[in-house]
């Protein structure tokens, strides 16, 4: 028997990972159009202790689900699933791709060969499958990750990606090591069908423009880091430990990445909006929140260099303020456009 | 009628700091990012003078796997004084991003100008417009050459818009980006005024 789902396409941000890329995906596969649901929101949180050793991580409040999380204006979620092992793991993949869902699995890097880390570094990353071939033993695996990978792989091979131990062995071994990968695997549910999503017009984009200020101007709730003094408060603590000696390294890579993919997918759903809405103002500030964004590139790189003492706590409390100050410009800019729709 | 003189490849080998570029035979010898990705030499120019786009510039004279380019903290970067047009840059960083250059002018006027780099990981277009100067087939990693993808230099420029001679330039504290090479082209100034 075989199955090979159709209409199953690449989506790639560049400041993104494969978080994004995979639910943006199976979200089209669903007939809704990515951008307009995972780059509305504007948001930032973070977890003492939640960061998850994944490439895939995203801040999760309790109860939310990983497209939750990216996602929260709209009527989606995602529910991972744990298998009992790795047979447990292909057949309730094959099942539901039998039923016509194309699903996301994570995988360790270090076993498949379409990898550059293949056979040199371990690292917990997802990937989307949409077909197999009983026959020939293959599955139909899409990343869009670069090297970009759209093609068949023996199901023996995804499957020693998806039972790997992702053991850390060596100094490159980072971030995304040392967790059972699990055979865990990622579906995605719509809670209206897709034309039931809002259009991208005037309203939803005062809609999204509102919830996002309310998100930044929200006081923290105790359940971690959230909204702009929550994001003050994790960054300026950063500083302070790595004043104190701590190793803040992985932790502020991890966060920072998350940070860095929400905003410039929002600056792309911004700059989407003023495109449709032909409104320039909204390509402005598109551009205004992709400045904002172009620091957490640097606050991720200062976040790696800091384990090698190269980082000094006044170098990175510069690039905190410099981000913090251009946020909080890049939101007045925003208010004053949402008036203007 | 304007003419401009011949641009000015600018030394950066004393302010490099990190070696981004190492032999197929010993790839564990640099560092651009994190994960000890580096640029192939085999497929960079040689040492010494690389004309990218029918500019001149200084290309890394270190050996590979010696540092060879500036990983941007702040430094001050005396040039050669002159009314230049643009600081012309091969450059590359760890994803996109940008900061503000300090335009040291000769007068004492300082000014910032915006230095956007784009990602030097391969299949990752320039978000900023920027021209590949050499787009590279494969990638180094420390224990192996793969050859599923390449990563890109990219040329960029930075303008110098004030009408006096220019002295130095502060490069940004950001240590996502990496400049290989610079090269000053310089203004273009009135015929009349060059002969006068």
């Amino acid at each position: 028997m075989s199955v090979l789902l159709e209409d199953i396409r690449p989506w790639r941000h560049d400041l993104g990972g494969c978080l994004h890329g995979c639910l943006a995906t199976l979200l089209e596969s669903r007939g809704v159009t990515a951008l307009p649901v995972l780059g509305a929101a504007w948001t930032f949180r973070h977890f003492p202790g939640g960061v998850r050793r994944e490439e895939y991580y995203y801040p999760c409040r309790a109860g939310d689900s990983l497209l939750q999380a990216l996602a929260p204006y709209h009527p989606v979620r995602s529910e991972w699933h744990e298998p009992a092992d790795a047979a447990a793991g292909w057949r309730e993949v094959r099942e539901q791709l039998s039923a016509g869902h194309a699903v996301a699995v994570a995988v360790d890097n270090f076993e498949l060969s379409f990898r550059p880390a293949y056979r040199d570094v371990h690292s917990n990353h997802l990937v989307v499958v949409h077909g197999y071939d009983e026959e020939r033993g293959t599955v139909r695996v899409l990343d869009a990750v670069p090297p970009a990978f759209h093609g068949d792989i023996p199901l023996a091979e995804l499957t020693a990606a998806r039972n790997s131990g992702n053991d850390l062995v060596h100094e490159r071994d980072m971030f995304f090591t040392g967790v059972h990968i699990g055979n865990r695997w990622l579906s995605v549910e719509l809670g209206v069908p897709a034309d039931e999503f809002p259009p991208l017009d005037r309203d939803e984009a005062d809609r999204v423009l509102r919830l996002n200020q309310e998100h930044f101007a929200a006081r923290p709730d105790g359940d971690g880091y959230r909204g702009l003094a929550g994001q003050e408060a994790f960054l300026t603590g950063m500083v302070k430990r790595l004043a104190a000696g701590e190793a803040i390294r992985d932790e502020l890579f991890v966060a920072a990445g998350a940070a860095l993919a929400c905003t410039a997918v929002h600056a792309d759903w911004l700059a989407l909006a003023g495109r449709t809405l032909d409104h320039p103002g909204l390509l402005e500030q598109a551009r205004a929140v992709d400045r904002v964004a172009h620091h957490w590139s640097a606050v991720r790189i200062f976040a790696a260099l800091t384990s090698d003492g190269e980082v000094s706590p006044a170098r990175l409390a510069r690039r905190v303020d410099a981000l913090m100050r251009d946020h909080e410009s890049a939101l007045t800019g925003l208010e004053q456009e949402r008036t203007r729709l | 009628m304007k003419e401009r003189s011949r641009a000015v490849p600018v030394d950066l080998a004393p302010y490099a700091d990190n070696t981004g570029i190492t032999s197929a035979r010993a790839t564990a010898a640099g560092a651009f990012n994190l994960w000890g990705n580096t640029f192939p030499a085999g497929e960079l120019p040689p040492p010494g003078t690389a004309v990218v786009d029918g500019l001149p510039f200084r290309f890394p004279l270190a050996p590979a796997g010696e540092p060879d380019n500036v990983r941007c903290a702040g430094q001050l970067l005396p040039l050669p004084p002159g009314r230049y047009d643009w600081i012309q840059l091969l450059a590359a960083a760890e994803r996109r991003t940008e900061d503000q250059a300090l335009l040291h002018y000769a007068d004492g006027a300082v000014d910032p100008e915006w230095l956007r780099v784009s990602d030097f990981w391969p299949q990752t277009r320039s978000r900023f417009g920027a021209a590949p100067a050499y787009e590279c087939r494969v990638l180094h990693y420390p224990r192996h050459v793969d050859d599923k993808f390449g990563p890109v230099v990219w040329r960029h420029r930075v303008p110098v818009p004030r009408e006096s001679d220019l002295a130095a330039v502060r490069l940004p504290d950001n240590p996502a980006i990496h400049v290989f090479a610079m090269t000053l082209v310089p203004a273009l100034v009135p015929a009349t005024e060059g002969a006068a």
